[in-house]
């Protein structure tokens, strides 16, 4: 309670489509602790992505607050909001996400833009980064040069490149082959025991689950079971 | 298939319309252009062949001397014969340019039918010595809005008032034109008061040019032969030719400029063309997922592609209908604005058909590419594509 | 805070088919316009850039140009003896000269027709204009004999034009002697000695008198408001009872000859540059929306990142500006062969032909590139709008 990372209290959201309301999101309670790692499960339509949305401050819910990283989302406006991201959360998508146009340096740099930073640091950091996700010889590659586990390994590099406090993935193995889905797990174990970050990684997958150190489950809108694995150490 | 391509259309309506916008735009200024070259061209087709002009060798600028008109109607086969004089005057200020004349008004209706007057009207200019007749364009100029019994007072540039002061002429009717050549910017007033008002201060006016008509069945090469003849060794030389010739000069005289606009129009219609193109080009790649999706439910190659190039067809032909509308809609206000260079603004047929042409040719060369591309494409491949 | 430029630049270059013709479309559009400009520029100057300070002409009151303007020959001869303020030389007397003028209709190469100016001039013009005039070829005529000079550009314009060849004005044939050049527009007219044009144009006196002024004469400006100050030169010859006249510099003078076409052919650039320039603000516009409909997740992502809807508007506003830009260049390369090229037509003012060529001035690309600056700014107003306001979520789904 005392540490929780991620605090959702009484959270609904609805969206209205071809004129019929659909509700995603029905009154939801959930709290998550810092520095563990989540998957959310469910069918589709369950609400895991835009529960992701919220988490990230993507989206504003109809009603119910968040408290993500010591603050209360519902009180940000859009500006303070778009800070509230660059400083405190980190995305990972299905579908990667990078600029094609951008080497993968220049992708991990760009949301190092936002800060305070010099170019110089910028260009260490993102090296950095690189660096942690194994990929700092393939720096200056463009994207279309990468195969699909380089893709998402430099798009967590990119979403770790301001230290944020919370990673939150969207199926980030959906669209990768078994083995290169493994070197994507074993990276977010490792930022989360290694970094200590907290993790919220929506999935359909029950492998990829199993390497989370707890299952939420979400079943239309509401929250079903919590299962928690044993202390999910590197295989 | 023209529903589809229709629902295609709408489903993106900014870029339909813009493209559509840029086709109409295009199609526009071509008509307009062209139609620059018809109105220069018409003067030249409207000229009547029986009417023939003389003017000195030298050039317009110069005046032949009132005596030649008695010889030139001695030539054997000249029916009737008139004066024309520039004026050059100006209203108020010499930025109201129109054109003024000093006629003989007995034969000008009678050698110019194109030149449409009510018999009241003539009958007042023949009687009043300082009337004047103006053409309907002058006289709806809301610069001037003269009407019948109006005193125009003109500044002499060319031809001072003896007197010091303005000529002032009395507005004795307003005629139309029922020909190209005839410009309904005009005034005319009478040779007599012209000349009786210089000779109070000693002055002797020239003649700009005669125009005479030829009896019918005349040899017009012999007339004109024997005109120029008669004042061979001066004391000024003339030309005579036909009217026809007279307008071909003064095209002439505007040297290279009609050949500039003619690029400038060919420029312009590429420059949108390549426009076209792009977003058709565009719109092609975007609709490559769409014609995965009309394969995979069973459309055959032919049926894609002929719905890519409707598409296109329709983008062009809507955009190139509304441009040609638009020339139409916008004629009356060009003529207006260009009045004072050219006397009429003419949209020939030909300009029509020939835009017309153009747009369906245009709509194909447009989606033929990607259309063939799209339509050449496995379905598998073109549902897997995302932008 | 704003997104790196290297994404705008490389942005467009990752299309290229798009990018190409969309720059060339626009570079099309804009070279015409800087080519009617030229064009401008080329008449204008050739008035404007010899007109001399030092240098009067004399009209006729309520004349507008020589056209219009003619002298009894006493009236001429007494504005050059009796004004102080013309300049004198003990060799030449009063540096004035009588000028007739009038068109005189040729035969072009091809057969058409054209109106060139025909000047009578005494010797004192050659005086006066000194250096400002080379003959480049053959010699000056002589005084009183059938004798003319050409400027240099009628030479390939009109037929009987070269040293030797006969032209025959009225009755009288008079043999070509010379060839001449000079920067302002008479290197489109034929000399001639003034009591020869006079005599073969049938005329009664000369159209202008122009003189060389004392350094600090008074002279006046006709076109002021209220009339010239009435201690002036031009002031008080307006208000002569015996020899009134129409008095302004020579700078003054050829610039109101240039009004008209000069008028007409800025009136056209403007027009084209409007309606043509609507056709490529609406190609850029359906370039960016294109770009945009295609990169929706980039947008996305980098909305996700905590960019502000700014960085990205400007983004997009820098790449349409850049794509417009290019096309400016493009422009501007594509119009740059035309400098030089000689061309001529009418002067409305005079109704004779005035030869100049195009010139692509700084003026000329100044404008061409801030026309495309325009069309940026114009075409990607809206596209930018679009992309910065888009929700992140929204262009996320968009995968």
């Amino acid at each position: 309670m005392t540490n929780a990372m991620i605090r959702v209290k009484n959270v609904t959201k609805s969206y209205s489509r071809g004129g019929e309301t659909l509700k995603v999101l029905n009154g939801l309670n959930l709290e998550m602790d810092e520095g563990r790692f989540y998957a959310l499960m469910g069918p589709s339509g369950s609400g895991k992505t835009t529960l992701l949305n919220l988490v990230g401050g993507l989206d504003h819910p109809d009603s119910g607050d968040l408290f993500v990283a010591g603050a209360n989302l519902s009180d940000l406006d859009g500006a303070e909001l778009a800070r509230w991201r660059a400083d405190n959360v980190g995305f990972v998508f299905q579908g990667f996400n990078l600029i094609p146009v951008l080497s993968a340096r220049e992708n991990v740099e760009l949301p190092l833009s936002l800060t305070g930073l010099s170019r110089a640091e910028r260009k260490k950091h993102a090296e950095y980064a690189l660096e942690l996700v194994g990929l700092k010889d393939r720096m200056n590659h463009r994207p279309k040069q990468l195969s699909g586990g380089q893709e998402q390994r430099v798009a967590i590099a990119r979403a770790l490149a301001t230290d944020p406090k919370v990673l939150l993935a969207d199926e980030p193995t959906g669209d990768l082959d078994r083995k290169s889905a493994e070197q994507v797990l074993d990276l977010l174990v490792r930022l989360n025991q290694e970094f200590k970050k907290t993790i919220l990684m929506v999935t359909h997958d029950p492998h990829a689950a199993d390497r989370a150190q707890s299952i939420v489950h979400l079943e239309k809108g509401e929250l079903g079971r919590i299962e928690h694995n044993a202390p999910a150490a590197a295989k | 298939m023209l529903k589809l391509a229709w629902r295609n259309l709408i489903a993106h309506p900014i870029r339909s319309i813009l493209t559509s916008a840029s086709v109409c735009i295009a199609i526009l200024l071509l008509c307009l252009l062209r139609s620059i070259v018809t109105t220069l061209d018409a003067g030249i087709e409207a000229a009547s062949a029986t009417r023939l002009i003389v003017m000195s060798s030298i050039s317009l600028f110069v005046d032949m001397p009132v005596s030649y008109q008695q010889r030139i109607e001695q030539v054997d086969g000249v029916d009737v014969i008139g004066k024309w004089q520039w004026f050059g005057g100006y209203y108020q200020n010499p930025r109201n340019f129109f054109a003024q004349f000093a006629v003989d008004p007995e034969h000008l209706f009678d050698m110019y039918p194109e030149c449409q007057l009510d018999e009241e009207a003539k009958q007042r200019f023949l009687s009043t010595r300082n009337g004047c007749i103006i053409g309907r364009k002058l006289a709806d100029d809301p610069n001037f809005a003269w009407k019948v019994g109006d005193k125009i007072p003109l500044v002499g540039a060319l031809f001072p008032h003896p007197d010091g002061g303005a000529w002032e002429f009395e507005v004795c009717g307003v005629y139309t034109s029922s020909a190209a050549n005839f410009d309904e910017r005009t005034m005319m007033f009478q040779w007599k008061f012209f000349e009786e008002t210089l000779r109070t201060s000693g002055q002797d006016p020239g003649v700009g040019v005669f125009v005479f008509r030829c009896e019918p069945g005349a040899n017009v090469e012999r007339i004109m032969g024997e005109v120029t003849a008669m004042f061979e060794n001066g004391p000024m030389s003339v030309r005579c030719a036909p009217e026809s010739e007279f307008q071909r000069m003064f095209i002439s005289m505007m040297g290279d400029i009609p050949m500039l606009l003619g690029w400038i129009g060919t420029a312009v219609f590429v420059a949108l063309l390549l426009g076209c193109v792009n977003t058709m080009l565009m719109a092609g790649r975007e609709q490559v997922r769409d014609i995965g999706i009309y394969k995979a439910l069973g459309f055959d190659d032919v049926t894609a592609f002929r719905v890519l190039v409707t598409q296109s067809l329709l983008l062009c032909v809507i955009g190139g209908a509304a441009g040609i509308g638009l020339t139409l809609a916008l004629k009356p206000g060009i003529a207006a604005a260009i009045a004072a260079m050219f006397p009429v603004f003419i949209v020939a047929d030909e300009t029509l058909i020939f835009a017309a042409v153009l747009i369906v040719l245009l709509g194909l060369a447009a989606g033929i590419v990607p259309a063939w591309r799209a339509s050449r494409m496995k379905p598998i491949e073109a549902l897997r594509a995302e932008h | 805070m704003f997104i790196p430029l290297n994404y705008t630049v490389r942005s467009l270059f990752v299309r290229k088919a798009a990018t190409f013709l969309s720059v060339f479309g626009i570079g099309v559009t804009v070279a015409i316009f800087a080519g009617v400009l030229a064009l401008q520029q080329g008449f204008t100057t050739m008035f404007t850039s010899q007109g001399r300070e030092d240098v009067i002409v004399f009209l006729r009151p309520g004349a507008t140009g020589e056209t219009d303007s003619q002298f009894q020959r006493e009236r001429g001869m007494k504005l050059m003896k009796s004004l102080p303020e013309i300049e004198q030389t003990p060799e030449h007397g009063p540096l004035a000269s009588m000028e007739s003028y009038s068109g005189v209709l040729r035969r072009r190469p091809d057969g058409g027709e054209v109106n060139v100016a025909f000047r009578g001039v005494q010797q004192a013009t050659f005086t006066i204009r000194g250096d400002e005039l080379r003959i480049i070829e053959g010699r000056n005529f002589t005084p009183g004999a059938d004798e003319i000079i050409v400027g240099k550009k009628l030479v390939e314009r009109i037929q009987d034009c070269h040293v030797g060849d006969v032209m025959v004005i009225n009755t009288t044939p008079f043999r070509v002697v010379g060839v001449f050049d000079h920067d302002g527009p008479f290197v489109s007219e034929i000399w001639a000695d003034l009591e020869r044009a006079l005599a073969v144009l049938d005329a009664y006196g000369p159209n202008r008198v122009i003189a060389k002024v004392k350094p600090g004469t008074l002279i006046g400006d006709v076109n002021a408001e209220g009339g010239p100050d009435p201690a002036s030169l031009a002031g008080r010859l307006a208000n002569d009872t015996e020899a009134p006249a129409k008095v302004l510099t020579e700078r003054a003078f050829l610039e109101s000859q240039t009004q008209m076409l000069g008028g007409i052919l800025l009136g056209l650039g403007m027009a084209l540059a409007v309606i043509m320039g609507v056709g490529a603000a609406f190609t850029a516009i359906n370039t960016m929306l294109s770009a945009i409909a295609s990169r929706t997740n980039e947008i996305g992502i980098l909305l996700a990142t905590g960019f502000r809807p700014l960085p990205i508007f400007v983004a997009f506003m820098l790449e349409t500006l850049l794509l417009c830009v290019m096309g400016g260049l493009v422009g501007c390369v594509l119009v740059l062969p035309i400098n030089g090229i000689e061309t001529g037509t009418m002067n409305g003012q005079t109704f004779t032909e005035v030869a100049f060529a195009f010139r692509v001035t700084p003026v000329v690309v100044g404008a061409a590139i801030f026309f495309s600056v325009l069309l940026g700014m114009i075409g990607g107003l809206w596209p930018a709008l679009r992309a910065c306001r888009m929700t992140p979520t929204a262009a996320l789904r968009r995968t």
